[in-house]
This record gives C-alpha cells, structure tokens and sequence, in this order.
C-alpha cells in the first residue's frame, strides 16, 4: 500500500501528461482513434513498468528483512548488507553505519565500566575479609556473651560476603571449579561449624543423620549453598527452630537432604523461589531479603550439575534437596 | 614438648591474635616479621607446622612453598583471602598441605592444625588423662577409678576429656558447648544438663561421687 503511495506521484504525473497529450492531438485535428491507441500505449507501459518495479522491489525488501532476521546481534546489520543501490540508498546506508559505530563505542564503554566494577567488587571482598578475620580472632581470644553475639553478627556478614563475592562471579562463568571426591559428612559439619555461634544464638536443634557417602564435586561451591540454606533456616525460622540434615542413597545418586521446621513458603511462590530478586511473601515480611541467595544456588547447582528441589508446605517446613550422580567411571578408573 | 607453629601472616592484628589464639591452645608460637628474611627465621624457629598467607609484601606465599619445599617437608597450610580455584590449584601443586580461606573460624583453623599434626607427626597416641586418681582414656572410652572401670558413650567421653583438659579450673558452660560444637556434638544448654547428671549416675556406679562440682552461675568443676 505504502509502494503504491509513494508512485502516486509518478502516476498522477503520467496521467496529466496522457491528459495534456490527447487533448493537445485532439486539438490539432488527429483522430481519435490514434489518440486512444497511443493513450492506450502509454498506460499499457506504465502499469507494466509499475508491477514489476512492485516485483522486483518486494523481493528485495523480504531478502533483505528475511537476512535481518537471521542475524543475531542486529545493530551489526549495516556490515551485513547488500551494496546500496541507489543515492538516497547509500545515504541511509552511511546514517546507519555512523549510528552503529556510536552504538559499539557506547557497548564497549559500558562493557568496560562493568568489568572494572565488578573487579573493585572483588578486590573489595578480599580485602573485606583480613578485617573480619582478625575481628573473630579477636572474639574468640576474649570469650564473653558479648563476643558470641559478635561472632552470631559476624556470621551474617561472612554470608553477605560471600554472596556478593559468588554474584559477581556468577556472571563470568569461564571460572572452572575444582571437582574432587570428598565426604558428604565432612561438608555439612563444616557448614554448621561455619555457622556456630548464628545456630546457637537462635537456639537451632541440629540433627546429623549418618551420611557414608561420598560424592565428586566442588567442596567450596557446597558450603557456599549450605551456608545458604542454613541461613535461610535461621531467618525463616519458628518458634522452637530445628534443622536436619540427612542423605538418601539411590542407585547411581545421592541425595542430601536440608530439612527444617521454620514458616515454609507459600505455595504460591514455590515456583519462583530461584528467580534472581524474587522475595516472596516470607521475604517481604523480614525485610532483610535480597532474593539472591537461592538463585546463586541454583546457578552453582547447574554449573556442578547438581539436582536442586525444594519442597515446601507452609507453616510445616522446607526440604532442601540436593542430588549428586555417582558417575561409573570416576569410581571404575579409581577402582 | 608442644608443637611449634611459625605464622607468616602480613597483617599485625590477625598475627598478633593468631598466635594468642595458637598458644592457648598448647602450641608454641613464632612470627615471620621481616618478610624479606622469612627464609632465615624459618630455619632459626624450625616449626612442626607453617601458616602461610599468599598476599604478602616482597616474595608471595607460593613462591615462599617452593623454597621452602627445597630443603623441608613440614606441613604447610594456606591461609588466604583468596578464593579462587586457581589459587588453591597452585597450593596444592606447591606442595600446601592445607588450604584455609579467610574469614575463617578458629575452630575450623585449630582442626585443621591437629589434624595435620596428627599425620605428620604420628607420635604415641592421646595420652591418658589423670586426675584425682581417676583415668581418662580416650582412646578406649573408658574411665577408670580405684581399679573399677566404665565405659563410656562418645558424648560423654568427650565432656569428660574436655573437663580434664580444664582440671581445676571452673569450665563455663558456654565454653564446654563451643567445644562440643567444635567436635560435632550439637547439643544446647538443656541438653548438656543431662548429659552431666547421666555422667555423674555412671560415676557413682565406680564409687566415684562429687567429682564433678557445679559452681553456681560459673559452670563445672573437677
């Protein structure tokens, strides 16, 4: 339809011309049957000329847009197509070069605000950790109730940290972790130990169930995601908090399990709990939700291919589950 | 003889705090502080057991593990605030025993510590505790009083070690927790409660009564 409006001028000029043509043979005494053979010429050309100008045009723009589609990142698009035909065509081509070179240095800018950014934020956190180090070093040479509520204290912030520093990961995946056989046992008694004085303060029963197994993943990733759920535990807590850790053995996995009595989570918000900067119900009410923490778990869970369910029922509890592969032939090679 | 643990730790604060912690739990402590000299004070101290920061001033931790690797096998344990794969990839190709990050928990770090000392140093056993004429073994779990033994379950066994440990001093209750939590018996104040008098009913099975006073609001007492 828009073709057709813009040669309504050709056209309109055409049919004056035809007009002026007839009338002028007319006046100068020719027959009108010659007058209507050449009108009926001239139009004959001219609709013929506009189809398959129409034609051929259509063609060139489904190509065209059919080849924009196809390409990924499409502010590239001017290195990718045709060579202009016309003037005003190559005048647009040059309008949109100039507004994709802008567009680059722009992305690049950007790209690499972001990298220095999140390399201050690592360099942040390491340097963040010599003063929290030496602060329970100093509580626990000077125990006192004091000094415990200061470590419960310290706890959290070692949590933040380590959020913040496994956030700022999260987004470069090419850091490999370090997969290596290791007691399921070892790693859930290293998370609470890492949690002492927060589970004390807030009166948690623990209860460790007998776990022989052992599973091939990354120990550090694995505190990092008990460490989250215990401090899940801790902040959505009942009234009399008990938390349990138990593992189950299947053929060919094994699952740990993360089980508490605290508030649970709606059922409404089950589905969305490992959105990034989701809160939920329970998380508007404390207040101090981030919406990270399950989230980075789920990314860590994926990268290590690690099994994570959550099963919950409001005002029961919440069971974490996490569920390891035994791989064959990593016991088979190591017989 | 207690063991010797050498601290190679650049910020004075947590070095100064290391080895007040090291030292209240039985080891002897010494400090690399001319981190240009390590080498020399090393073998001046002659540790059983290196802590080791990688971020130093001059020469890194891991630069440090390969020299000192040339001419000694004595465990060494990373303590860092990095935490990347790498880093604990290259500890270990170096020759770390160890690898601790920081903000670590004391506990953890004094696990650590005796375990490594444990496998390095395989000496004779826990000895057996005394006091008061009654015998702590730990090895067996057993008590023993005037020739009469009883055994003990592992809750009780560890209770008891930590009160002989602390022979004659009054041990708070808080601390005795932190302890058992140290050793993977999660059990709160209530719960400890019973544990003492089950203790107490077992030794007055072997003659053995008042033996573990309570001191009111301070905690217990042998």
């Amino acid at each position: 339809m828009k073709y057709w409006k813009d040669r309504l001028p050709a056209v309109l000029l055409n049919l004056l011309g035809l007009t002026a043509l007839s009338l002028f043979l007319l006046a100068s005494s020719s027959a009108a049957g010659t007058v209507l053979l050449i009108a009926a010429i001239w139009l004959g050309v001219l609709a013929a000329w506009l189809a398959v100008g129409c034609l051929l045009e259509r063609r060139r723009m489904d190509s065209l847009l059919s080849q924009a589609e196809q390409l990924e990142e499409r502010y590239l698009l001017p290195e990718v197509l045709p060579p202009p035909m016309t003037a005003e065509e190559s005048v647009y081509r040059r309008l949109m070069q100039m507004a994709e070179k802008s567009m680059l240095e722009k992305i690049a800018a950007v790209q690499r605000e972001n990298k220095a950014y999140r390399e201050y934020i690592e360099q942040w956190i390491h340097e963040i950790k010599t003063p929290i180090t030496a602060a329970k070093l100093l509580c626990e040479n000077n125990r006192s109730g004091q000094s415990r509520e200061m470590l419960a204290q310290l706890e959290s912030i070692t949590h933040y940290t380590e959020q913040a520093l496994y956030y700022a990961r999260s987004e470069h995946t090419e850091k490999d972790s370090l997969i290596r056989e290791i007691q399921l046992e070892d790693v859930v008694h290293q998370a609470i130990a890492e949690n002492k004085y927060l589970l004390r303060q807030q009166q948690v029963e623990i209860l460790v169930e007998e776990m022989p197994d052992v599973v091939y993943t990354d120990d550090k990733s694995l505190c990092f995601i008990l460490n989250q759920l215990i401090g899940n535990a801790v902040k959505y807590r009942s009234s009399s908090p008990r938390l349990r850790f138990a593992a189950q053995t299947e053929p060919g996995q094994v699952h740990l399990l993360v089980e508490d009595n605290g508030l649970g989570i709606p059922a409404a918000d089950l589905p969305r709990v490992f959105e990034k900067g989701f809160t939920g119900q329970n998380g508007r009410a404390v207040h101090s939700s981030t919406g990270i923490g399950l989230y980075l778990c789920k990314q860590l869970c994926e990268k290590l291919d690690i099994g994570l369910e959550i099963h919950s029922r409001e005002g029961t509890g919440t069971t974490v589950r996490l569920t390891f592969t035994v791989n064959d032939y990593i016991t088979g090679v190591q017989g | 003889m207690p063991y010797k643990i050498l601290i190679v730790e650049d910020d004075p604060v947590i070095r100064q705090q290391l080895q007040l912690l090291l030292s209240g739990s039985g080891y002897e402590t010494g400090a690399v502080t001319d981190f240009g000299a390590a080498l020399s004070q090393l073998k001046a101290f002659a540790p059983h057991l290196i802590l080791l920061d990688i971020g130093l001033p001059g020469a890194s931790g891991f630069e440090l593990c390969s020299q000192i690797r040339a001419f000694s096998q004595v465990p060494i344990v990373f303590v860092t605030s990095s935490n990347t794969d790498l880093d604990e990839l290259n500890s270990i190709l170096l020759g770390g025993d160890a690898f601790i990050t920081k903000p670590y928990h004391p506990a953890i770090l004094l696990a650590k510590i005796a375990s490594l000392l444990r496998r390095a140093y395989p000496a004779a056993g826990e000895d057996a505790l005394c006091w008061k004429e009654a015998v702590l073994h730990p090895e067996s779990g057993r008590l023993e009083y005037q020739g009469q033994t009883v055994e003990l379950t592992r809750n009780e066994q560890k209770i008891l070690y930590y009160l002989f440990r602390h022979a004659g001093t009054i041990c708070s209750r808080a601390d005795l927790v932190d302890f058992l939590w140290d050793n993977q018996l999660y059990i709160d104040d209530n719960a400890l409660s019973v544990h003492i008098s089950r203790i107490r009913e077992k030794l007055a099975s072997i003659g053995l009564t008042d033996f573990i006073q309570t001191k009111h609001r301070q905690g217990y007492l042998i």
